[in-house]
């Protein structure tokens, strides 16, 4: 280096107006020439209506839109399926299939719209219709709701003629169309090799830009078969923080936030829903000391539930006496919570322990950060109250991908009696996608059971009506009175921000289902 | 300059290849992304076709061995969570990071300057006093904090700021206000120093002799001295910034590597993970040989010293 002075001074001065002058070309570049946000977002434009999610949807590939940020932004806004389920009636109603039935015991008919087009132009017809079935349920693609809703069972499709579709099932299955109401309809261009980022739907919303990282735009769909919905574009962001989504809110950035909390600082704004969530602990009762009923038994009566709804949920969610809330096909409304009581709680841990029962193993409460409001205030309250009752209860919060772990098959091993705190979302609305995971014992989330509980299990499954109806509640009567592997604490209520701009009554499926259609600006 | 430069470059390179490593071998142990991508009730055979499709049945070193055959090809691997391609990713939110780090560090900068000139003049009159108050607070307040309480106090209570997002020049303000004040803290307290101990030189008192006053002598002669360890911190921290802006890139829902990284851990979307790695270590290696190429400009002392070692 061989610089004279005059060159080094020069260089000084010359780096930080370099540095200060990269940045602030780099500043004007890129990030910041995507519009939007502070600008327009202060002057709402009130043909746009703007919702701020949890997260950015990973896809928006209607296969998957069994997730909650997919079809939160696609389900019948920009796809739709054959029939869909009424969130507050719990009806199944028409929707691209004009109606259906049993034409054997494991043949169903659908009879299709005729008027219908996608958004690429092409018809809606029978042929699409089969597609989507064989595409989502039939094919390698590993979709979401192939495993939600269809498991392991191949349909047989046929499209007999352009409006009517023959659909066969293994097994008599009577619940098929509610299971075809989770199919969001293709067209057949769309590849059944490989999943696809952005689909094409018949609904009244087409994708207009998905910015990753920022937001996504729909606009309405000209050739859309229904009614034109009150606003002409909607757009989506996504923030991590609750408190900011509810800060969108109130701010006037947002009209609609999903998923607050109690504490998110919504204010007026919040809307409770019912969101057919339910809380509670799932015992190993095959470790002991949890494998002796009263220790299970005991754990019931020493959680007071009242008092965590009230303490902790502002009385929002209301006490639970079984894994579903009531509306979903076979909750049974004349079930009675375990009531709080640690005397009888005490006693029974105390008479387990006369019988040579180990209550004094430690028994891990696993939970997971950040999975619901409150679950680590939560979680502390559960080790309290276990503890009172003569348990040896540790605390262990931990993230998504270690929780699953503990909470489908294969289990983790060797980490002794678990009482597995979980969250359960019947969003189908029948017992059957509840029980037969969360009872059977191989069931993907079931860490006991019996030989006789499984077979009522599966006869409920294949029972319709009010026999299916009598079959699921009396399910959850066996279930509190003879396995006792749930101490289900609550049916949570879910939070929505929204905006006084807006008129919108959110229901049991917004969390899964926001739909567009159903919101007007208030006037 | 240039056996210099070979020889930093060589040596910085080496930790590069630790870090891959490192990361490739311990996002691997987290265990298998399947439960997290396929439905809880998902079959076995399902669970199987995943691991088996995105190769996660093969055992570490096969994994390791396709994975820099990809790099070197310049094929890092397709994200598990969206099927865009990792390197994609990673490039599209990199240079939303840099442009956050740059203009904090540069505001950072010019503010620590005049403030540490400021209270260096009279070391321990008020000015002094304030500014390593303000400057201790500022290096010690929580990033989530201070981002909370800036949203609650100028987007939603005086409704000046919009509370996140990207955009207009005021998206830019409380993100990079959030992340100013720990390296304007920082910095201060470093010029500070070093301009006490440059104002106590000789030099300085010979100038003033001759009549120079305040600005003249802290420009034209004090800051010229102080500025090398002033560089070296505001380049550390500068490579703390890109590598930690995490919370601040969360709660603003700034788009940026940070947050990619962080989404990356929890989804167990190891392709995308590995890229934003890449590709923040090779950042850093390059910053770290700019700070010392501009450590060597400036301080000749430094270089035949570093050459020698």
């Amino acid at each position: 280096m061989s610089s004279s002075p005059s060159i080094k001074r020069q260089l000084r001065l010359q780096i930080p107006v370099v540095v200060a002058g990269s940045a602030l070309l780099l500043s004007g570049c890129s990030v910041a020439n995507s519009e939007n946000a502070a600008g327009a977002t202060a002057g709402a434009a009130s043909d746009t209506l703007r919702v701020v999610l949890q997260q950015e949807p990973p896809t928006l590939e209607a296969c998957e839109a069994n997730l909650t940020s997919t079809g939160v932004v696609v389900r019948s806004n920009v796809t739709q399926p054959l029939i869909e389920r009424n969130p507050t009636t719990g009806e199944l109603e028409p929707l691209l299939a004009t109606e259906w039935e049993a034409t054997s015991d494991t043949e169903w008919t659908l009879k299709l719209r005729d008027d219908v087009k996608f958004q690429d132009g092409t018809d809606f017809n029978a042929e699409a219709a089969a597609y989507t079935i064989d595409r989502a349920v039939n094919s390698d693609l590993g979709c979401n709701v192939e495993g939600y809703v269809f498991g392991d069972t191949d349909l047989e499709v046929e499209a007999v003629d352009a409006t009517t579709l023959k659909v066969t099932t293994p097994e008599p299955d009577p619940i098929l169309p509610l299971r075809l109401s989770f199919l969001e309809v293709v067209p057949t261009s769309t590849s059944d090799t490989e999943k696809v980022r952005e689909p094409i739907g018949t609904g009244p919303y087409k994708i207009e830009q998905w910015d990753a990282g920022q937001k996504i735009t729909l606009s309405t769909w000209d050739g859309y078969w229904g009614d034109a919905p009150a606003f002409p574009k909607a757009e989506y962001q996504w923030r991590g923080e609750g408190t900011v989504r509810a800060a969108m809110v109130t701010s006037g950035e947002a009209d609609i936030a999903m998923g607050l909390g109690p504490d998110d600082g919504a204010g007026d704004l919040g809307v409770n829903y019912p969101n057919n969530e339910t809380i509670g602990l799932r015992l190993s009762g095959d470790t002991a000391p949890l494998d002796d009923i009263r220790v299970r038994q005991a754990i019931n009566y020493a959680i007071d539930k009242e008092g965590i709804v009230a303490s902790l949920y502002q009385n929002k969610d209301k006490v639970a006496a079984q894994l579903i809330p009531e509306g979903v096909v076979g909750h049974n409304a004349s079930l009675e919570a375990w009531p709080f009581d640690l005397e009888k709680a005490k006693a029974l841990v105390a008479e387990a322990k006369a019988d040579g029962v180990p209550v004094d193993t430690k028994i891990t409460l696993v939970a997971r950060n950040a999975q619901f409001p409150k679950v680590t205030e939560l979680s502390q309250v559960l080790q309290e109250q276990l503890a009172q009752a003569g348990l040896n209860v540790e605390l262990k919060m931990t993230e998504t991908s270690q929780h699953l772990q503990y909470q489908i098959r294969p289990f983790v091993e060797d980490q002794g009696p678990i009482a597995l705190l979980i969250q359960h979302g019947n969003q189908a609305g029948d017992a059957a996608f509840t029980v037969e995971q969360y009872m059977l014992s191989d069931g993907a989330q079931s860490s006991f059971g019996t030989e006789e509980f499984d077979k009522r299990l599966l006869e409920a499954g294949k029972s319709s009506g009010d026999d299916r109806q009598q079959a699921y509640e009396d399910i959850f009567t066996y279930q509190n009175e003879n396995v006792v592997q749930f101490a289900t604490i609550a049916h949570q209520t879910g939070i929505l921000g929204k905006s006084a701009a807006i008129n919108y009554t959110p229901n049991s499926s917004s969390g899964d289902e926001l739909r567009l259609t159903e919101m007007t600006p208030a006037s | 300059m240039l056996v210099y430069l070979r020889k930093r470059i060589l040596s910085s390179a080496l930790p590069l290849v630790a870090v891959i490593v490192g990361v490739f071998a311990l996002a691997r142990l987290t265990g298998n992304p399947a439960n997290l991508y396929l439905p809880l009730n998902a079959t076995d055979q399902m669970r199987a076709d995943f691991t088996a499709r995105h190769g996660l049945d093969q055992p570490l070193l096969t994994q390791m061995a396709d994975y820099f055959g990809g790099v070197l090809r310049l094929d890092f691997g397709e994200s598990l969570r969206t099927g865009e391609s990792a390197a994609a990713m990673a490039l599209r939110a990199f240079p939303a990071t840099l442009q956050l780090a740059a203009t904090t560090m540069v505001l950072a900068v010019i503010l620590a300057v005049i403030v540490g000139c400021w209270a260096a003049l009279k070391p321990n009159g008020i000015a002094d006093r304030i500014s390593s108050f303000v400057s201790m607070a500022a290096a010690s307040i929580p990033d989530f904090w201070l981002a909370i309480v800036g949203i609650w106090i100028f987007a939603i209570t005086l409704g000046w700021l919009p509370t996140s997002g990207v955009g207009g020049a005021s998206a830019w303000v409380l993100p990079i206000a959030t992340l100013l004040l720990r390296p304007f803290g920082v910095l201060v307290q470093i010029v500070r120093g070093a301009m006490v101990s440059a104002l106590s030189e000789p030099y300085i008192k010979l100038a003033r002799s001759k009549g120079a006053g305040d600005v003249r002598v802290v420009t034209h002669h004090a800051l010229r001295n102080a500025a090398a360890p002033a560089l070296t911190v505001a380049g550390d921290l500068t490579v703390g910034l890109v590598n930690g802006a995490v919370v601040v890139e969360t709660i603003f829902g700034w788009p940026g590597i940070g947050k990619l990284m962080i989404d990356s851990i929890l989804q167990r979307d190891f392709a995308v993970l590995q890229a934003a790695v890449l590709l923040t270590a090779i950042a850093i290696f390059v910053l770290n040989i700019l700070i010392d190429l501009g450590y060597a400009l400036l301080d000749a002392r430094v270089r035949p010293a570093t050459v020698k070692a």
